[in-house]
């Protein structure tokens, strides 16, 4: 295979990460939970970033939040993307308070704002892999939900 | 100025040619600048006993210093190898002053080279950056822009900066570089082009990042005691800060404020000066963006007001604070944070010839990386002997 079909990169499933990736795969976006201090914490960690406690649990977030920051994508850095640009990678505050990295999908770039109220949605990355990405809130269902996948 | 400010000194400095230097491998490159920085301070390689380097990026190595020291027939009293991304270079310089100060070693070479631009490219060091806690690549959020790109957007929201803000910025360092006879990009640069350039990650563009370069650089570090007696005027080490927000774009608060904020606290404490004593900054310039937070983050404009200070021809020659010099990672080279300091001393050594600033006694360097989570900073006096 040469590098030019180099499939998309995975995320990497670990003892922390397994649950966020099981509930993908069940249309859940969860985030993690202290049961010492509370505190809501995106990405999967080892321990709790506030109080440092390794007593983690993960609960079903709403799956609404709203564009914090964003770019449009123009230069493919991985060949696999080439085909995509230009698309729309964000960080969207969840309504919960963390923070999730991830693709507004199913949009025009340019009508991407700051501000912006968004909701998940889960799309198939490959056989193993279930990514949570975004559309602009009150988007048509006709693509929500968890359509098997159409990379 | 307390403790070990002012007790090692910066004495040699040396780089290769910097752009496409297509068949030098990253350890040739190494060799060549470690070489230029010894014969700079008049020393031979023989008298290096501390090797601190960072690994070429484009080939991610374990265990660098090693291989580079073997390669040497060095056996050095004090081995490091660091990655903290562009604060790499200003960490290694503060890890060799501590070593040196204590007597761990006595002449140590702070080294990098890589051959980023006409090597192996880096599509699978690409692919592997961050993983185990950057799902995000799975979105396409590879490579530095497009990760920079979310702090830039957010900065430009919360205070109104404008596309020729940015460029002012890309527009002023490659003037600079245009003066500098090494640099690689020396073509001059007008606001009309820097418009033009292509979209990388919005809001970034083409002229808004870093370069690629092939090239090598290395920074040669004694006690100021013992470089009263080398070929150089010393470059003496009076501030060293190091801050590091590791939750990076994770925690809200540092698209706008990196830790510079706290690194640069401690360096002027250190230093005994502040933002004011400060006569040329050699700021990690990865992107245009990176420059007008740490400005601010140092204390030279309110926050908020570094786009307009650069727009204003403040980060010029002969403006308020004259700004990478030489052109920066913007245009003079990218070796990841060794030309900031390289330029530092030589504008504290007056050997900067067209591009000196006038005078210039004290000087700041900062080094910024892993997409805002590394800081560190250093503040740099002449001996007065130049």
């Amino acid at each position: 295979m040469s590098q030019w079909e180099l499939p998309k990169p995975q995320p990497v499933m670990s003892e922390e990460t397994a649950p966020f990736w099981e509930g993908t795969a069940n249309d859940e976006l969860r985030v993690q939970r202290c049961k010492e201090c509370g505190n809501l914490q995106l990405p999967a960690s080892a321990a709790c970033m506030a109080c440092r406690s390794s007593d983690l649990e993960w609960i079903r977030a709403s799956g609404s939040g709203t564009v914090f920051s964003f770019t449009v994508v123009h230069h493919a850095f991985h060949p696999a993307f080439a085909s995509e640009v230009p698309y729309v990678v964000a960080d969207v505050e969840l309504d919960e308070g963390p923070v999730l990295t991830a693709s507004i999908v199913d949009v025009d770039p340019a009508q991407v704002k700051i501000g912006m109220d968004v909701e998940a949605r889960f799309r198939r990355l490959d056989e193993q892999y279930v990514l949570c990405v975004f559309v602009p809130a009150g988007a048509r269902p006709g693509r929500a939900g968890h359509d098997g996948g159409d990379q | 100025m307390a403790g070990i400010s002012g007790r090692v000194s910066i004495v040699g400095v040396g780089h290769t040619a910097y752009g496409r230097l297509p068949g030098r491998s990253a350890w040739a490159l190494q060799v060549e600048a470690l070489r230029n920085a010894v014969s700079d301070a008049g020393l031979s390689v023989g008298d290096v006993d501390g090797l601190f380097t960072e690994s070429q990026f484009s080939e991610p190595l374990l265990m660098h210093g090693t291989i580079l020291g073997r390669q040497l027939g060095l056996r050095p009293r004090f081995l490091s190898t660091q990655s903290q991304g562009g604060a790499t270079c200003i960490s290694l310089i503060q890890t060799a002053a501590l070593a040196i100060d204590a007597g761990m070693c006595s002449v140590a070479a702070v080294v990098y080279g890589d051959n980023a631009k006409t090597g192996q490219p880096n599509i699978y060091g690409l692919a592997q950056m961050g993983r185990g806690q950057a799902d995000f690549v799975a979105h396409g959020l590879l490579g530095g822009p497009a990760m920079e790109a979310l702090a830039a957007q957010r900065y430009r929201y919360e205070h109104g900066v404008t596309d020729e803000q940015f460029g002012a910025v890309a527009v002023t360092f490659r003037h600079h570089a245009s003066l500098t006879p090494h640099a690689q990009y020396r073509d001059p640069m007008t606001m009309d082009d820097y418009l033009a350039s292509r979209w990388i990650a919005e809001p970034l563009r083409l002229y808004d990042c870093a370069i690629t370069s092939d090239g090598g650089a290395c920074v040669l570090l004694t006690s100021s005691e013992r470089a009263r007696d080398l070929a150089q005027p010393g470059a003496r080490i009076i501030g060293m800060g190091q801050a590091h927000n590791l939750d990076g774009l994770r925690d809200r608060r540092h698209y706008t404020s990196f830790a510079g904020a706290r690194a640069s606290k401690d360096a002027y404490a250190m230093a005994g000066v502040g933002p004011a004593d400060i006569d040329t900054a050699q700021l990690y310039d990865c992107f245009t963006s990176t420059v007008l937070v740490t400005l601010e983050d140092y204390g030279f404009v309110e926050r908020g007001g570094a786009g307009a200070f650069a727009a204003e021809g403040g980060l010029g020659l002969g403006g308020r604070l004259p700004t990478n010099t030489s052109g920066g990672l913007l245009s003079e080279a990218n070796v990841t944070g060794w030309g900031q300091v390289i330029e530092a001393v030589r504008q504290l050594r007056g050997s900067a010839s067209a591009r000196q600033v006038d005078g210039a006694e004290v000087a700041i360097c900062s080094g910024h990386g892993g997409f805002q989570a590394t800081h560190a900073t250093l503040v740099l006096a002449g001996d007065g002997r130049s």
